[in-house]
């Protein structure tokens, strides 16, 4: 019988998750964790595939808080159906190097084994991300910066 | 309290939608539907916010093919709760001017009221189909330019 998991597991694993409790995190982690973050590796490094709990604890430990420490992960929309998860979150975060503010969205699809995740893919919005984390936007085909107002707040 | 959105309305309407068959499409959307695709406006201009159904039909059928024509979603995994619907997948289309072929991530958050969509939040990797769309590159801060592995293919 397919695995079904609680409600209760996703939540767990949303709380340790949004306070960044790296061992909380742990206990409910696979051995064979699969962390996916979508975006550009040469300006975001923690993007990329991180394959076993060792890197994905690395990157949540570590490498994230290398360059931005999350204060606050509000969840918008937690699902569950079968051994499935979809959150939306706004996460709020500091950069690490100067302390700047940054703000945006995160989407995150997980599958949970025997109580534990298996999988997760975060899809976040790299374009604003990207220019968040440089502090400054990037240039555009027709070399025009654009204004505050053109950012998408979601 | 809302009541659960039926799975064969959801696949009814997320069908439509992938196939851009707006005939289909338009009895699931609710005439206060509010459709928020995150994203540069200035590069991708279907991101933003979208109020009302008749606007959200315009924004489907005529303003996102001026800029991507055969437009096509690829779902890989859905996510039905209660009155709400995640589906994580992939957009491939081309662009209307020089007919690149185009393929980024989404992820689709759906609220169903009544068996209609009244909201839906889009996350979509915008840096990588900001570079898509752009046919080139994004500046770097240090000037480097993107190769293929920088993006990762989950």
């Amino acid at each position: 019988m397919a695995y079904k998991v609680p409600r209760s597991v996703v939540e767990a694993f949303y709380k340790v998750y949004a306070a960044r409790d790296v061992d909380g995190i742990a206990e409910l982690l696979d051995d064979d964790a699969q962390w996916d973050i979508s975006g550009p590796v040469d300006l975001l490094p923690f993007c990329g595939a991180h394959r076993s709990k060792a890197e994905v604890i690395d990157l949540i430990g570590r490498q994230i808080p290398m360059v931005l420490r999350t204060f606050s992960f509000v969840p918008e929309a937690i699902l569950v159906q079968g051994d499935r998860a979809a959150m939306l979150s706004r996460q709020s975060s500091r950069r690490t190097k100067d302390g700047r503010t940054m703000s945006y969205r995160v989407a995150n699809f997980m599958r949970f084994r025997d109580g534990k995740l298996m999988e997760n893919l975060s899809l976040i919005d790299s374009f604003d991300v990207v220019e968040q984390v440089l502090g400054h936007p990037l240039a555009r085909s027709n070399g025009a910066r654009r204004g505050n107002g053109d950012l998408v707040a979601v | 309290m809302t009541e659960p959105v039926p799975r064969a309305v959801v696949e009814a309407f997320y069908n439509a939608l992938a196939g851009c068959d707006m005939e289909t499409l338009a009895p699931f959307l609710d005439d206060n539907v509010v459709w928020t695709i995150s994203g540069p406006v200035d590069i991708l201009q279907f991101c933003g916010q979208h109020s009302g159904k008749a606007v959200v039909l315009k924004l489907l059928d005529r303003d996102i093919p001026l800029l991507l024509e055969k437009r096509r979603l690829y779902p890989e995994s859905m996510v039905i709760d209660g009155d709400r619907v995640a589906v994580l997948g992939k957009l491939s289309a081309r662009r209307r001017d020089v007919g690149h072929a185009i393929s980024y991530r989404i992820a689709q958050f759906f609220r169903f009221q009544d068996e209609k969509v009244v909201e839906y939040v889009s996350l979509i990797d915008s840096f990588d189909a900001a570079e898509q769309v752009l046919g080139r590159p994004l500046v770097r801060q240090a000037g480097r330019q993107a190769e293929n592995s920088d993006f990762i293919s989950v």
